[in-house]
């Protein structure tokens, strides 16, 4: 080979490895305008998902407004008796605050329910008192208004000792709540199911 | 100056090598036309590889920003829900939690004087908690109290189903079963 020969082959050479690197660099580039694309349709995705939660939420909000409302018109009640002794407590006040003199028994059981729900424990109290009917009618309704949250179970309204008296033999069931639980895990799997 | 004069004898000399093709002459031209165009179309290429970029760290960072934000709406809504269900648990409860006293005076005050009210007995039911049986044992009463007692209850929005009233002698005795009536 002559040296134009050989000349021409090194431009030669040259433009192959010109257009080479050309076609590798254009290459990089198509990926990553490829690449980019994928991230700004990510990013409208995203957009989109959170427009959606954000309509979920405002629905929700609207949904379970009076729910809501009710929960946090009731939470003092709730807090105001947190155990047992509370809960034994505000019948002693009741009783002593309406004088009742005979308290003919009174016991009281806690029962457990579901460990982690919102009524973790129940408390069950039987009372059995007698006194005049304005008496026992008043601590009736003085212990339901203290004990909101209590439902009586059963009571029976009996003659007692003399004309004037009254037997009144009351079960009330106390739930203990736990305002602070979190039911989110138990919402999700209800809703799966 | 010399008076000498030099002429140039050198000879034409032939080529040492063969002449290229006249296509071969084209090569020059498309090497430069190569570098040419390469140098324009890197420049367009690294010009869109940087945008591309700048597109893409951006989109990233929206991605990440509209992420969050959708993560803060859904713990509020995990939070709403949660806060929901606990609401709905204790409304079931209170459905079933309403006061007895008022049904127990607005039974005595249905008994006139002359009437003695020997056994109230109300017992809430274990299936539906709202629902009350009631057991009324008057003592010289007759029908006329149980229905002053019915619509004494009404007054509170209770209702009587299944009512049962027998006659023993003096003593009336009633049952029923007193459901909720919400207006």
């Amino acid at each position: 080979m002559n040296p134009k020969q050989i000349a021409c082959v090194v431009l030669m050479s040259i433009i192959g490895a010109i257009t080479y690197f050309g076609q590798i660099i254009h290459k990089k580039v198509v990926a990553m305008k490829a690449s980019a694309e994928s991230a700004v349709a990510d990013a409208k995705a995203a957009q989109d998902a959170n427009q959606l939660t954000e309509i979920l939420l405002t629905k929700t909000k609207a949904e379970t407004e009076d729910l809501r409302r009710f929960l946090r018109a009731w939470t003092p009640s709730v807090q105001k008796v947190q155990t047992e002794q509370e809960m034994e407590a505000a019948i002693e006040y009741t009783l002593r605050e309406r004088n009742i003199s005979l308290v003919k028994s009174r016991k009281s059981e806690s029962r457990p329910l579901a460990v982690g729900s919102l009524i973790p424990k129940m408390v069950i109290s039987t009372i059995v008192i007698e006194d005049e009917y304005d008496k026992v009618v008043n601590w009736f309704g003085d212990i339901e208004k203290r004990l909101p949250l209590s439902r009586v179970i059963s009571c029976q309204m009996t003659g007692g000792s003399s004309v004037r008296q009254v037997q009144l033999d009351v079960t009330i069931e106390s739930p203990l709540v736990n305002i602070a639980v979190e039911l989110g895990p138990k919402i999700a799997a209800a809703k799966k199911k | 100056m010399s008076n000498i004069i030099c002429h140039d004898f050198k000879t034409p000399r032939n080529d040492t090598s063969k002449r290229l093709p006249d296509t071969f002459k084209a090569i020059p031209i498309l090497f430069y036309l190569a570098l040419v165009s390469a140098a324009y179309l890197m420049t367009m290429d690294w010009m869109a590889y940087k945008k591309s970029e700048r597109d893409k760290v951006s989109a990233e960072a929206t991605k990440a920003d509209f992420e969050a934000a959708t993560k803060e709406l859904e713990a509020e809504k995990t939070s709403i829900d949660n806060e929901t269900a606990k609401a709905e648990i204790l409304a079931k409860w209170m459905e079933g939690a309403r006061n007895v006293q008022p049904i127990s005076v607005a039974i005595a005050r249905a008994m006139p004087k002359e009437v003695r009210l020997s056994d109230l007995s109300i017992e809430r039911s274990q299936q539906v908690p709202s629902n009350l049986a009631l057991s009324v044992r008057i003592n010289g009463g007759s029908a006329k109290e149980v229905g002053v007692m019915e619509t004494g209850l009404a007054r509170l929005q209770y209702r009587s189903f299944g009512s049962q009233s027998t006659k023993d002698g003096d003593v009336v005795e009633y049952r029923s079963t007193l459901v909720r009536q919400e207006q």
